[in-house]
């Protein structure tokens, strides 16, 4: 068809009127920025991974207990600024008094708290939180249709949960009102829980997120839906969610009960107690993006638009250290690098059902000290990590700092010697050792490394990549040799590394699939993890870590380092692996944004 | 035979694809791929547990009774909830697809737009300087990685001159024309230089026939000729082109996606991926087979309407 006049003219008004309004956007859009710097305070963050869920009980990465933090709380949480890690009240009043026996644990509310205001309260608004709320949430929890990823935590804890949970696995109408006798909300404020056995990690554990509170209101209101309506009795809360947008936009919870900034710090956080005594949140509202991919995440944060950011130990290794513009252009925006060992330890493992290594300590020996280091966390972490002796990682009890394990060190006539007393020398007669590895790209040149170091001293290892379902059902089968793995710490104890390597465990729990049973580390074990007070445990966690680097149930590899970086303008900074919900004590100086903006604007 | 005969014979045809379609993802997700019970209960796995959630996710049950249940939902379009998000799997594809849309649209029409424009314009001044800098140019655009216009590109724009967004998305209208802009612009330039040359071997391939020496020798100016005689014959290597190219770029921008933080189709694909979330990707593969089998019986249809001399039998 031949296209007339009018149509010519209509074709042309409307690409003028396209071309306009994509103007009038960009124009919009740039006022907006221009114009961002007002007197509201907005701490913008950054999440790298996707939100599974922000129900407490379904979540287990970190992606979404950091999001999940923010709304909900629990009874306990760790000061913000004092190290080592020390447990204080939360929602309860004060630390619970504890029963002679170690078994009975006591709880005070604290009164006055309120959920966060929104349509499955009656007339919108939040009511009160009681003990009733607790018990209420630690049976979700245990719900057996529910299948939480966390409950090992409680699994065998608390006197009757698991028989209430083993009463409702094959039937539907689960009865919530049924008394467990571990878990009693005695009064309106009072909570009392009743263990199996003493176990010193229990309040670690009701700090964690899946023991956050949840309203019976809200999971009735929204149903399956719930995970993606949070209401809490947090400081922040939501007013829209949705699992795929890439943003989320939180707003001060104007109920939020009187919490303050505190006002004692380790040494090194003392400057920040200029803040004491103030109401917390510091900031009116938070947006968090999710940027998955590191380079718009990098620009996004040079570009001012996200204050806080955690960045790759290769990047801040080639970008911020080495680059010298770079440094200094960051150096001009005041932005302040805050660097803390990461809780978690990476390491090799023999499959101790593997009749290979079981029973051949100098075979285990002669692999680890052939095994380069240095050399792997000057190649893959551009030597920001701590080289591991052991398995407890560095800021928890029992890790010690000058130990120097005699078998982590890169000797590799040595470990030509060991192999010799170990029945294989030069590697003659020893089988081709599988290595399963998980498949990303780093992984598999790290698995590769380790081949080619194993090499050196005539060792040949397989190589054999696997997605991440195909590598978990081989450790849980025992049908690896050897595989790559990285635990990190659910609360600041070593308990949480040593059980790895405590026989029984390892016949309920799959773990890291290391399938150590050691009488003599047992028996220590079992001493240590009940002892209540804390140096005492240490002084055991210490032996056991020893335990550990000699015997080489695995080849411990290295403990990263976390970098974040955050802009000038952002105050009481810190990061840790334990700290959920710090963005309340975060604050935004906003001069100091406003004085720093010329180093933005373009 | 009419219209409506055809669309009803073709809409049988679809019956058996989707069978097996239904069969062949059944068989990947139940037979070749490994235990989502494994990534849903992550570091605390127990063999207990995952027992016990298989159950609960109908994983033991007999495998016709399970094969019955996808089939079920391809007639009833019920594909439930995401094992991930607990979300409504169509409410989340809908919500993503707009998304995509917002940011495909553009870029398809203009490039499809563009490409005709610069083939007919390279097809007219063939093998002269214009010609050949045209086609090495659509070489060298094709040639580079989208990885490399992406990050070029965020730097650019959105870092040093900052006349975009470096990543993100608004749901609301009209403030997320500024979010996609720039990732359109990119995905523009990563696909003109293919269809620059795909259609001008398709304006050259009709070029030399015999029907358009007669329109030359009737004295027709040679661009009445291009835009008149030649352009209605290659309308159909075009539409072709153009409605099979609507899908992969609907699923395929994952990239882009990825970088400009764009909660599309994409996205959720590949999230499913990640986290094992079988009942989206089972949607997913099963909305695209039919997606295809639409377009492909709507690009018959339009033939029709293009070329008398084509019938529908």
């Amino acid at each position: 068809m031949k296209p007339t006049l009018s149509t010519r003219r209509m074709m042309a008004y409307i690409g003028i009127v396209l071309f306009l309004l994509a103007l009038g956007v960009l124009w919009r859009y740039r006022k907006q920025k221009s114009g961002a710097i007002k007197s509201v305070k907005v701490l913008v963050t950054c999440n790298e991974g996707k939100i599974k869920s922000l129900d407490p009980i379904k979540a287990a990465d970190t992606y979404s207990c950091r999001e999940i933090s923010k709304v909900y709380e629990g009874l306990l949480e760790y000061h913000y600024l004092k190290k080592p890690y020390e447990l204080i009240p939360n929602l309860a009043e004060a630390m619970p008094t504890v029963s002679e026996d170690q078994l009975v644990y006591t709880f005070q509310l604290k009164k006055g708290v309120k959920f966060h205001d929104d349509p499955c309260f009656s007339g919108g608004k939040g009511r009160e939180l009681t003990a009733q709320d607790f018990v209420y949430s630690l049976k979700r929890f245990a719900d057996p249709k529910l299948q939480s990823p966390t409950f090992m935590l409680l699994d065998n804890k608390i006197q009757g949960l698991n028989e209430w949970r083993e009463k409702y696995k094959d039937t539907d109408a689960i009865d919530y009102t049924e008394d467990i006798a571990g878990v009693q909300a005695l009064d309106r404020y009072t909570l009392r829980f009743t263990l199996t056995t003493p176990d010193p990690q229990f309040l670690h554990i009701l700090a964690l997120f899946p023991c956050y509170v949840v309203a019976q209101e809200a999971v009735q209101y929204y149903g399956k839906d719930f995970g993606n309506h949070p209401v809490g009795t947090g400081p922040f809360m939501l007013k829209f969610y949705e699992p795929q947008h890439s943003k989320i936009t939180y707003y001060k919870n104007p109920t939020f009960r009187d919490k303050y900034f505190p006002s004692e710090a380790a040494d090194e956080y003392q400057h920040m107690l200029a803040y004491a005594g103030q109401k917390l949140p510091l900031v009116d509202s938070m947006i968090t993006h999710i940027i998955t991919e590191e380079h718009p995440k990098w620009l996004s944060f040079n570009k001012g638009n996200i204050d806080v950011i955690s960045i790759m130990a290769d990047r801040i290794s080639v970008e911020v250290k080495t680059n010298e513009a770079l440094a200094n252009s960051l150096k001009s925006k005041e932005v302040k690098v805050f660097e803390v060992p990461s809780v978690s330890t990476s390491f090799f493992v023999f499959n101790h059902t593997h009749p290979l290594f079981k029973n051949n300590l100098k075979l285990r020996q002669a692999m680890s000290l052939a095994f380069d280091r240095e050399r792997y966390n000057q190649l893959f972490n551009n030597n920001t990590a701590t080289l591991a002796q052991s398995i407890i990682p560095p800021g928890l009890p029992g890790y010690q700092a000058d130990y120097i394990n005699p078998y982590c060190v890169y000797d590799v006539q040595k470990a030509k010697q060991y192999l010799i007393e170990a029945g294989y020398p030069g590697g003659k007669e020893l089988p081709t050792i599988t290595l399963d590895a998980w498949t990303g790209t780093m992984q598999k040149q790290q698995a590769e490394f380790f081949q080619k170091c194993m090499q050196a001293i005539g060792i040949k290892v397989n190589v054999v990549c696997n997605n991440f379902p195909e590598l978990s059902k081989k450790i849980n089968n025992k049908a690896t040799m050897m595989h790559a793995i990285a635990w990190s710490a659910d609360y600041p104890d070593a308990i949480t590394f040593l059980g790895l390597l405590y026989g029984p465990y390892q016949k309920s729990s799959e773990g890291v699939g290391v399938n150590f049973d050691d009488p003599a580390f047992n028996k220590l074990f079992e001493q240590a993890a009940t002892i209540p007070d804390v140096s005492a445990r240490t002084v055991l966690y210490e032996q056991l870590n020893q335990m550990a680097a000699e015997k080489l149930p695995v080849i411990y590899m290295i403990h990263p380092l976390h970098i974040s970086l955050h802009q000038g303008w952002i105050k009481n900074y810190l990061w840790s692996d334990f700290h959920y919900g710090s963005e309340q004590y975060f604050d935004v100086d906003l001069e100091t944004k406003q004085a720093l903006s010329v180093h933005y604007a373009r | 035979m009419n219209l409506y005969t055809y669309i009803i014979r073709r809409i049988c045809y679809v019956i058996p694809v989707l069978m097996g379609v239904s069969l062949l993802i059944f068989l990947l997700f139940n037979v070749v791929a490994g235990d989502p019970t494994v990534v849903m209960l992550g570091k605390y796995a127990t063999a207990k547990q995952m027992a016990e959630l298989r159950h609960q996710l109908g994983l033991d049950r007999p495998w016709f009774i399970q094969y019955l249940d996808i089939l079920k939902s391809v007639f009833t379009f019920d594909f439930g909830r995401s094992w991930a998000t607990q979300q409504s799997i169509i409410a989340m594809l809908k919500s993503g697809a707009w998304v995509s849309l917002t940011l495909v649209t553009p870029s398809l029409i203009i490039t499809s737009l563009l490409a005709i424009c610069l083939a007919f314009l390279s097809a007219f001044f063939r093998n002269s300087l214009l010609d050949r800098g045209l086609v090495m140019l659509s070489i060298i655009m094709t040639s580079i990685s989208s990885l490399a216009y992406i990050l070029f590109g965020q730097w650019l724009f959105g870092y040093k001159l900052g006349w975009f967004p470096i990543a993100g998305y608004e749901y609301e209208f009209p403030d997320f024309i500024t979010y996609v802009m720039l990732p359109s612009i990119i995905l523009i330039i990563v696909n003109i230089g293919y269809d620059i040359r795909f259609y001008r071997t398709m304006v050259l391939d009709e070029i030399y026939r015999d029907y358009v020496r007669t329109a030359r020798a009737k004295g027709l100016p040679e661009w009445l000729v291009l835009f008149r005689h030649v352009l209605s014959n290659v309308l159909i290597p075009i539409v072709t082109n153009l409605i099979m190219q609507l899908p992969a770029f609907l699923l395929g921008t994952l990239l882009t996606e990825s970088f400009f933080s764009i909660p599309g189709l994409g996205g959720i694909v590949f999230h499913a991926i990640n986290s094992t979330d079988f009942p989206v990707i089972k949607a997913i593969t099963i909305l695209s087979a039919m997606f295809y089998l639409v377009l492909n019986l709507v690009t018959d249809i339009i033939y029709t309407l293009l070329d008398p001399r084509i019938k529908l039998s």
